[in-house]
């Protein structure tokens, strides 16, 4: 496999690029069909495919689901991809225990269901869940918070493998830590399963200030800015000299409204996840629809308002306090 | 050369309902003219689309830009721009120009068509099939060099069918066919998989006023295709 992505990719051409399967350390997961390279020219899984697919569900929703029907209405509701996953966020907080990746058989069958991207979250630093869903054919893994973590010092080395990677962040200097890592999509961490959009804004804003205050730096003000926020340095001066994060950028955890997603839109985000805002709501299919037009007309009050009416009941919220029950997921990771 | 349209502008829209079309401006923001002006815009209602003397469809997923596109109003507007303006269809573009679709939904999927050709969607398989590779494409400034097709989830051409009252169908880029997915050559085994004529292998061609690619020029910094679009495609219609 040839490295061609360092000079295509318009805008994350800086992390090394480690292929799955030619590197040393991990088995070739890869699924049955790309057994045989198909030429010597091509090269899969670079950065620059990784990257690209984020690009292409910009604008868009991304909603959980927890079964093939969930799926289908995502599907007809206009969701640019599914996030299949056993249980809800909320759910997860409800029942408490350890939560761990969705059973590889339940996703493919929201895989066959849907002809929409299908994501799929593992556990922090759980590099075989990621393995075997790599090996199932999902086109993106989460590896998520909202999941118990397996490993409290380490993420996965996401350079490692062929299929993309999203992570969470609270703050830019975490969200260029995952990028070096090899995420190709950042997503904000919010507080999952609450219908509480607080945290997610309080992470997009902490983000988008610290781009404004990095593009403002020089290159000595920037390297001790680095240090502070704990950021590899070519990353952070690539983010400045862009003004915006080198990968596209969700906002996630807590969207349980038309109203929250055009917020975070309108905050910088490129597109919203939406965990259990619909599927714990009144009438979903109308919900998620309403969402999705809301990430496309967020500019746009006069049509916020007509989606916004008669969706029925939203989620029931929850306040963010110490005492939250499942406790504060977006503490998990570093 | 003719300077007939000095101070004219050449109003170029992205339809920005889904997708990736903040690339598809900043590669057309980079494109000039000594003919005249161009401005680029975002197409999202059927106001914006009125202003428009060309159009692009970015990638993204085409069921979701389909159902953005019927719930602001525009799939017939869209369908009437097509018969009278040059349109290049990106991926998701591409399917949305198409005349057929295969790899639909559930229950089908909307089209707007203008393009004699039927498309398979996700003709590679997941996202871990997506790769990169340099095509030859033909017409581009500077030929000699390679453009990079980067093809993520992209979509195959399965056939190219105008009838004689269509405007030719002209191919402009084609892959090797050993890059073709394998799923694609069991179905047609009987087919010579090697044919250089074998529709699968299109991956950008030309009909009328409209272009069509499976991969994504604009996830590049080669404005290459971007400048054969405005050069080859629009400005040609303006006299």
């Amino acid at each position: 496999m040839s490295t061609a992505s360092g000079t295509v990719t318009p805008n994350a051409s800086t992390p090394p690029i480690l292929h799955g399967v030619g590197s040393a350390a991990l088995p070739s997961v890869a699924p049955s069909r790309s057994k045989e390279p198909r030429d010597g020219n091509t090269s899969l899984g670079t950065f620059g495919v990784k990257s690209g697919l984020a690009q292409m569900l910009k604008g868009g929703v991304i909603m959980d689901v927890i079964n093939a029907e969930q799926a289908r209405i995502a599907e007809e509701a206009g969701a640019c991809a599914v996030m299949a996953l056993e249980r809800v966020p909320a759910d997860i907080r409800a029942d408490g225990g350890v939560a761990r990746m969705s059973d590889p058989a339940m996703i493919k069958k929201i895989v066959h269901a849907v002809t929409i991207p299908v994501m799929a979250k593992v556990r922090i630093g759980h590099f075989v869940e990621a393995q075997i869903l790599q090996a199932v054919g999902v086109d993106y893994i989460d590896e998520s918070e909202v999941l118990t973590p397996a490993d409290e010092q380490h993420h996965i080395n996401k350079h490692a493998f062929k299929v993309p990677f999203v992570c969470g962040c609270r703050n830019l200097g975490e969200a260029l830590r995952r990028i070096s890592e090899g995420a190709a999509f950042i997503r904000t961490k919010g507080e999952a399963g609450t219908g509480n959009v607080v945290e997610a804004v309080r992470h997009e804003r902490a983000v988008m200030s610290d781009i404004r205050k990095a593009s403002a730096m020089n290159e000595e003000e920037l390297y001790a800015f680095a240090k502070d926020i704990g950021a590899p340095f070519h990353l952070l001066k690539e983010t400045a000299r862009l003004k915006r994060l080198p990968v596209v950028n969700f906002a996630a955890g807590g969207i349980a409204t038309p109203a929250d997603a055009a917020l975070m839109m309108q905050l910088g985000c490129d597109g919203v996840f939406v965990g259990s805002g619909i599927f714990k709501s009144g009438d979903p299919a109308k919900r998620a629809r309403a969402i999705v037009q809301a990430v496309t007309h967020y500019n746009n009050p006069k049509i916020l308002a007509d989606i916004s009416c008669d969706l029925g009941e939203a989620m029931v919220g929850l306040t963010i306090d110490k005492d939250i029950k499942g406790g504060r997921m977006a503490s998990r990771g570093w | 050369m003719s300077n007939g349209h000095a101070g004219r502008n050449v109003v170029i829209g992205i339809l920005a309902l889904q997708g990736a079309f903040a690339e598809h401006q900043a590669m057309l923001q980079k494109i000039s003219s000594c003919k005249c002006k161009i401005v680029i815009t975002l197409v999202r209602t059927v106001d914006d689309l009125a202003k428009c003397d060309a159009l692009v469809i970015p990638g993204g997923e085409s069921t979701t830009i389909a159902l953005l596109a019927r719930l602001a109003g525009l799939l017939e507007p869209l369908r009437d721009f097509l018969k009278r303006k040059p349109v290049w269809g990106t991926c998701a573009g591409a399917i949305l120009l198409a005349q057929s679709v295969e790899n639909t939904k559930k229950g089908g999927q909307e089209l707007l068509g203008g393009m004699s050709i039927a498309i398979a969607r996700n003709g590679w398989g997941s996202q871990v099939e997506s790769f990169e590779v340099p095509l030859e494409v033909e017409g581009l400034r500077e030929p000699e060099r390679p453009f990079t097709g980067i093809f993520i989830r992209a979509p195959v051409v399965l056939s190219l069918d105008p009838s004689p009252s269509d405007p030719p169908l002209q191919v402009i880029a084609r892959l090797s066919p050993h890059c073709l997915p394998q799923a694609v050559a069991q179905d047609l085994s009987d087919e010579d998989p090697t044919d250089p004529r074998d529709p699968r292998t299109v991956v950008a061609l030309r009909q009328g006023l409209h272009l069509l690619t499976t991969f994504h020029p604009e996830l590049t910094k080669d404005n290459r295709f971007h400048d054969y679009f405005v050069h080859q495609c629009v400005l040609p219609t303006l006299d």
